[in-house]
């Protein structure tokens, strides 16, 4: 009976201490949802919320909630950098949800100080050295492995004897710049012949100028290293002045929303994306079917979902093993062999000398008015690749 | 509490030069410094560097104001002199080896050099186009900034060393502080000398009346040019100081929005006042961390529409900023002379 009582009183006190013990892992999300990149970044970080709604009714992180603090930063470093003392002293976040260049450039360096890891979705090839940014992680390819990946498939379906001609249109920008070095590398080594380079800003509202010099050069194939807004003011101006280069674009340059953008003119381009298109047969997208209750979402939101995925599963075992702490977090994170993201994207694997979490690449086309997959592309985990 | 006059009774030019009015107002100034010296002491790092980046753009502020209000030349371009500030700190230090209080002189008077030459088209432009020139120099920086990869790392950014006394380096978050308060308390103390010297006198002239000034023996480009490089100077240092600050710096922050920025802190503080780009640093740096709080706090009070309030934010910054010019034409330091006015003739006002 003495037994009895005791093994009730120490149930009793299981219980009571449950949710005591079970503290809030607290993690930071700076996002933009009203900056400059707003119109990607909402999905994104509407992707992460919902992943994080989804993980903590699901049971949380070995029972543990997630206590999520979503923060606008509107693209703007110095608000970032706010955002981030506040929750390093403050908040006292584990770990990081970033957003885009600006802002996980401007951290890089303090967050390796003061080991805090951090995912974001900017992802520039030297983020993946671990040497350089020990604390930075991403879960999609990065833009050099996307032009990478562009170029092969470009070259592998190529039938004439000549060689291809490509050009290279981006804005004067980081992220349009980040891939074209390593790009045109690849592209010479391949046998493609580079004929041109254009710089088309972000903002612009036509690109006749360009596109004029483009024409004169007549690639075959042409990369646009933008974002949505002037991806398709480059495509539009191209089949006004009757181009009939082929355009094949960054992870940013397109998404679901891109007819409405381009009117028709989309038609035929191709665009790297990092993670499964809502609606794709894999298990992963069961569970964000049901989330969203069949309302389809962008594949930024999907990205943002994954990332989260990938960190709460790094989360998991750094909490086993009761090291939920910067570093241990980092070197669990290392440790990530092989994570299956339930086909949302190819497994994801980690390690302290090279943070690319896999070097296949989806490629994706505009078919009337709809992107759908085309090829995976597998590339070569080539070391002299990373970071560059 | 000692007493005074409840007009202007100064009988020479001394008394009204002092810049101590009264020894109370020593005093007073004397524990505001205290304070702001030992705030680290019992507040949060968050507090601290949110002060630091406070007291950096108290620095830029006062250059602009020099070239703005009081020199009357409107200029653009403060921001990417922030930039070549920054850039050339960091270069001074990693490529050069020059210990960083060698490396910041040395960036203020490059910013300055670089500021005089774009100062150089206020001998023939006045207004409007004056401040569409400014904007080039703006436009060609920035341009810089992306492509001179050697000195600047491109459109990656460049890390930026602490600086470092023997083996103590400013790294932390106090220690950058302390650094980046002592040098906005020179800037302002400098600032404040300067406006009572001849240079200073010569500046506001240029603005109040450029034919008079030129009649009184101003030479008006000389001092257009010396206010350009001093604003320029004081950019330089800021700039070398927000590189302390984050450790690395990057083009994008020098873009155009940051030279606006700072045009925007000294018509809200005041133009042509010391105290003004004080108070305008204060709320430009403040107003947008407690609207992105405040809006983070209600969005996680009603997650449903967290992101629709997040929206609201920049328009609930436009209509402050538009509330403030309409009620407070004069600037924030206008209603910190009407306070101060209040309770000096407390409680006998007329």
């Amino acid at each position: 009976m003495k037994r009895f009582t005791a093994s009730i009183a120490l149930a009793a006190m299981a219980l009571l201490a449950g949710p005591l013990s079970a503290q809030d892992i607290v993690i930071g999300n700076l996002a933009d949802i009203t900056g400059g990149t707003g119109d990607v970044g909402k999905p994104y970080a509407d992707g992460i919320k919902a992943y994080t709604d989804y993980i903590n009714s699901a049971g949380g992180i070995n029972g543990k909630k997630i206590k999520l603090l979503q923060q606008d930063y509107a693209y703007k470093i110095p608000e970032a950098l706010a955002l981030y003392k506040k929750f390093k002293d403050q908040d006292k976040v584990v770990a990081i949800q970033g957003w885009g260049s600006g802002d996980t450039e401007a951290l890089k360096e303090q967050v390796a100080k003061d080991q805090i890891p951090y995912w974001s979705a900017s992802y520039s090839a030297h983020l993946k050295d671990p040497t350089k940014s020990p604390y930075n992680f991403f879960c999609a390819p990065d833009y050099s492995t996307a032009l990478r990946a562009g170029l092969k498939y470009i070259k592998d379906n190529w039938k004439e004897k000549r060689k291809p001609k490509v050009a290279f249109i981006y804005p004067d920008v980081g992220y349009g710049k980040a891939p074209i070095p390593g790009g045109k590398a690849y592209a010479t080594e391949l046998g493609f012949e580079i004929v041109g380079e254009e710089n088309v800003d972000l903002k612009a509202l036509e690109a006749t100028t360009q596109l004029l010099n483009i024409k004169k050069k007549a690639p075959d194939f042409a990369w646009i290293g933008g974002t949505k807004v002037s991806t398709s003011v480059i495509l539009k101006d191209a089949k006004k002045l009757g181009l009939t280069t082929k355009f094949f674009g960054n992870i940013w340059s397109a998404d679901e929303g891109m007819p409405k953008l381009a009117a028709g003119a989309e038609e035929g381009y191709m665009v790297v994306i990092g993670a499964a298109l809502y609606g794709d047969k894999v298990p992963g997208m069961k569970t964000i079917e049901k989330v969203t209750g069949g309302q389809p979402q962008v594949s930024h939101w999907i990205r943002g979902w994954v990332s989260m995925m990938t960190m709460c599963e790094v989360l998991k075992i750094a909490d086993k093993n009761k090291e939920l702490t910067g570093p241990g977090i980092r070197k669990y994170a290392e440790q990530l062999k092989n994570f299956d993201t339930q086909g949302l994207t190819a497994p994801i694997t980690y390690s302290s000398t090279d943070h690319r979490p896999f070097m296949s690449v989806i490629l994706a086309q505009f078919v009337g008015g709809k992107m759908v997959k085309k090829a995976t592309i597998e590339l070569p985990r080539k070391q002299e690749w990373l970071g560059l | 509490m000692s007493v005074s006059h409840c007009g202007d009774f100064k009988e020479t030019y001394r008394d009204d030069m002092k810049v101590f009015q009264t020894p109370f107002v020593r005093v007073a100034v004397g524990l505001f410094v205290l304070l702001l010296y030992t705030t680290p002491l019992f507040s949060s790092n968050y507090v601290t560097s949110t002060m630091t980046t406070i007291a950096i753009a108290v620095i830029g502020a006062l250059g602009i104001n020099i070239v703005t209000g009081f020199t009357g030349q409107i200029s653009l371009g403060q921001g990417a002199f922030m930039g070549v500030g920054a850039f050339s700190c960091s270069y001074f230090m990693r490529v050069a080896h020059l210990p960083f209080w060698v490396a910041m002189p040395a960036a203020g008077l490059t910013a300055a050099a670089i500021g005089m030459i774009f100062g150089l088209p206020s001998a023939r432009l006045k207004g409007l186009y004056l401040a569409i020139a400014t904007l080039a120099a703006q436009f060609i920086l920035q341009y810089v900034f992306m492509h001179l990869d050697a000195v600047t790392g491109g459109s990656n950014g460049i890390p930026s060393p602490p600086p470092e006394i023997g083996s103590f380096a400013f790294d932390g978050d106090r220690s950058k502080y302390y650094l980046t308060l002592t040098m906005a308390i020179g800037a302002v103390a400098f600032t404040t000398n300067l406006l009572r010297s001849r240079n200073g006198r010569a500046f506001i002239a240029v603005r109040d009346h450029h034919l008079s000034a030129e009649i009184m023996g101003v030479n008006l480009f000389k001092y257009r040019l010396i206010s350009f490089s001093v604003s320029a100077f004081y950019a330089g240092i800021a700039g070398s100081l927000w590189g302390v600050y984050t450790g690395y710096i990057s083009a994008e922050h020098f873009m155009i929005d940051e030279s606006i920025k700072y045009l925007a802190m000294i018509i809200i503080g005041g133009l042509g006042s010391v105290i003004g780009s004080i108070l305008g640093a204060i709320f430009m740096t403040l107003l947008p961390q407690a609207l992105t709080v405040g809006t983070g706090a209600l969005a996680s009070i009603f997650p449903k529409i967290g992101f629709l309030i997040m929206s609201f934010k920049d328009g609930v910054f436009g209509i402050i900023i538009i509330l403030f010019l309409i009620f407070e034409p004069d600037g924030l330091a206008h209603r910190w002379r009407m306070i101060k006015a209040y309770w000096k003739l407390y409680p006998f006002s007329y």
